[in-house]
């Protein structure tokens, strides 16, 4: 479905990418991981069309997307659920769902989509009329891919959902991107929350200092001596 | 009493029709985070445009405002996608050339104007430019009462455009995360040009509203801009509410100055009451309804 080749990608002078390859199949759930600064986002930004790319490819469904305008990408079906969620703070909880269907397929089946993401996450119900930016963290992360799943994505990118929230809203977040993969969205998830996410995924990559380091997996990776050693502490 | 009641409601219907010009301005400052120093001059050619019709072909301001419009939202538009956005995407040393940018479309629309118009002041007279309606005691002009109802039905046009429309609703969310917007599919420069049509075509709206209140001369445009840029400080940066809360007050201060101290200090209460708010009210009354 989502086919990267030897990606190069840097900002100014400073490459931050060297020759990222990576693979989503359809239906998949895969995790891309890696410690901060690692170019997990940059890769993420590269796909959605935020930056140029120097070298290399991006397909999507066949076709060549490596240059096309960020607006253009998300029409394609690739929805991108940013880190640190970037809801819209001055809007209510509902005019940021509904800003999520902007393109003609999503804009017909609006209000059909919102009632499953409200059956997803009942609390966003509750709370429609209120304005995104007094939500709490978790509910604010819940909007987010409610906002993403508004567009009906055929694939689905998570950009560290779990970032400060609480363990057991953390545990819920990554049940409720499970549950959105069973229901047939491909996924491709991006953490630094090691453990969890492998016994999620079918897939994972491992990043570092931008460039693809390990792949396999979950189990695979699990049992790796140098994620145990480096990721998971053991 | 009558006197100050007068004062008061002249203020207020000023105010209303301020605040269209200076929502103008807000909603260009909150897409693309600028201080649009030429907008002054683009009420300025929106008068004129207004006026022009006027003298040529007798067409009435309140009619010929719809041709003001649409021709004001076509310069704006143009201004956005080949000048400014033009700086947007270069990478420069100065952040600040945008805004230098706009001073310098300022001065070529009001030189403009001068080249075409002359220096001269003028204005439109109607039959009800001086046509007076008595409230009890108290007389109050008519094209202040019908400019400030058409402001008024604008701005709620407006409002309603920006909550109920979806691309409303995208140029608030561009304002608020240009980024976020993209990666949802909205086309950011798309929307940036609307938003400076609308805001032009706003500030013509206003203007032509004034003119039957107003001498018009080229350099009017500078009067506009500074009002726009208190009444936009005075309500809190980039809200809408805020522009007409502030467009009120600036319009009630000059009233009340004009009467009570003197007709040339009337601007001076305004910057005041500026300078006030600046020191004591930073956020604007915005922040008083926040808290």
């Amino acid at each position: 479905m989502l086919n990267i080749k030897n990606l190069d990608v840097s900002y100014k002078d400073l490459q931050v990418l060297w020759d990222v390859s990576l693979e989503v199949k359809q239906g998949e759930l895969v995790v891309l991981l890696g410690a901060n600064g690692a170019g997990k986002t940059t890769t993420l930004n590269a796909i959605s069309g935020l930056l140029t790319v120097i070298k290399g490819s991006i397909e999507f469904l066949g076709k060549d997307i490596t240059s096309m305008a960020g607006y253009k990408i998300a029409g394609l079906g690739i929805v991108h659920v940013p880190e640190g969620r970037r809801l819209f703070p001055e809007m209510t909880v509902r005019e940021n769902l509904e800003m999520g269907s902007l393109f003609p397929q999503a804009k017909a089946k609006r209000n059909e989509t919102m009632k499953k993401v409200f059956e997803f996450f009942p609390i966003l119900q509750e709370k429609q009329n209120q304005e995104a930016g007094t939500l709490s963290g978790g509910q604010q992360q819940m909007l987010a891919i409610g906002r993403g799943l508004m567009a009906l994505p055929k694939l689905l990118i998570l950009d560290e959902p779990s970032l400060g929230l609480a363990p057991v809203l953390v545990k819920q977040i990554f049940e409720i991107v499970n549950e959105i993969n069973s229901h047939g969205v491909t996924v491709l998830l991006v953490e630094q929350n090691v453990a969890q996410t492998l016994n999620l995924c079918h897939r994972a990559y491992v990043m570092e200092n931008g460039r693809i380091t390990l792949q396999g997996s979950g189990a695979e990776l699990l049992n790796n001596q140098h994620v145990k050693e480096a990721y998971l502490g053991i | 009493m009558e006197l100050f009641g007068q004062t008061v409601i002249c203020g207020i219907l000023l105010g209303g029709m301020y605040a269209l010009i200076a929502i103008g301005m807000t909603l260009i400052m909150g897409v693309m985070k600028i201080i649009n120093l030429a907008h002054g001059a683009l009420v300025m050619v929106g008068m004129y445009v207004t006026y022009f019709c006027f003298q040529e072909f007798g067409i009435d301001p309140y009619f010929g405002m719809f041709l003001s419009m649409p021709v004001l939202f076509f310069i704006g538009c143009l201004i956005q996608k080949y000048m400014i956005n033009r700086l947007v995407e270069v990478e420069s040393i100065l952040p600040e050339n945008q805004v230098l940018l706009t001073v310098g479309i300022m001065l070529v629309l009001t030189e403009a104007a001068r080249l075409i118009f002359k220096s001269d002041y003028r204005s439109v007279a109607t039959g009800y430019s001086s046509s007076t309606v008595f409230l009890g005691g108290m007389s109050i002009s008519v094209p202040m009462v019908i400019g400030f109802f058409i402001a008024m039905v604008f701005t709620f046009l407006l409002h309603l455009f920006l909550t109920k429309t979806d691309l409303g609703k995208s140029i608030r969310a561009t304002s608020q995360d240009r980024d976020a917007a993209t990666y949802l599919g909205v086309n950011a420069s798309r929307i940036t040009m609307i938003t400076f049509g609308i805001g032009s075509a706003l500030a013509a709206t206003g203007g032509s509203l004034l003119l039957p209140l107003f001498y018009l001369w080229p350099d009017i445009g500078h009067l506009f801009t500074a009002k726009s840029f208190i009444i936009t400080i005075l309500g809190g940066m980039g809200s809408t509410m805020g522009a007409i809360i502030g467009g009120l007050i600036l319009g009630m201060a000059e009233s009340l100055g004009a009467t009570y101290i003197s007709m040339g200090y009337k601007d001076m209460v305004g910057l005041v009451i500026f300078l006030l708010v600046l020191l004591f009210l930073p956020g604007g009354f915005r922040s008083l309804a926040k808290r």
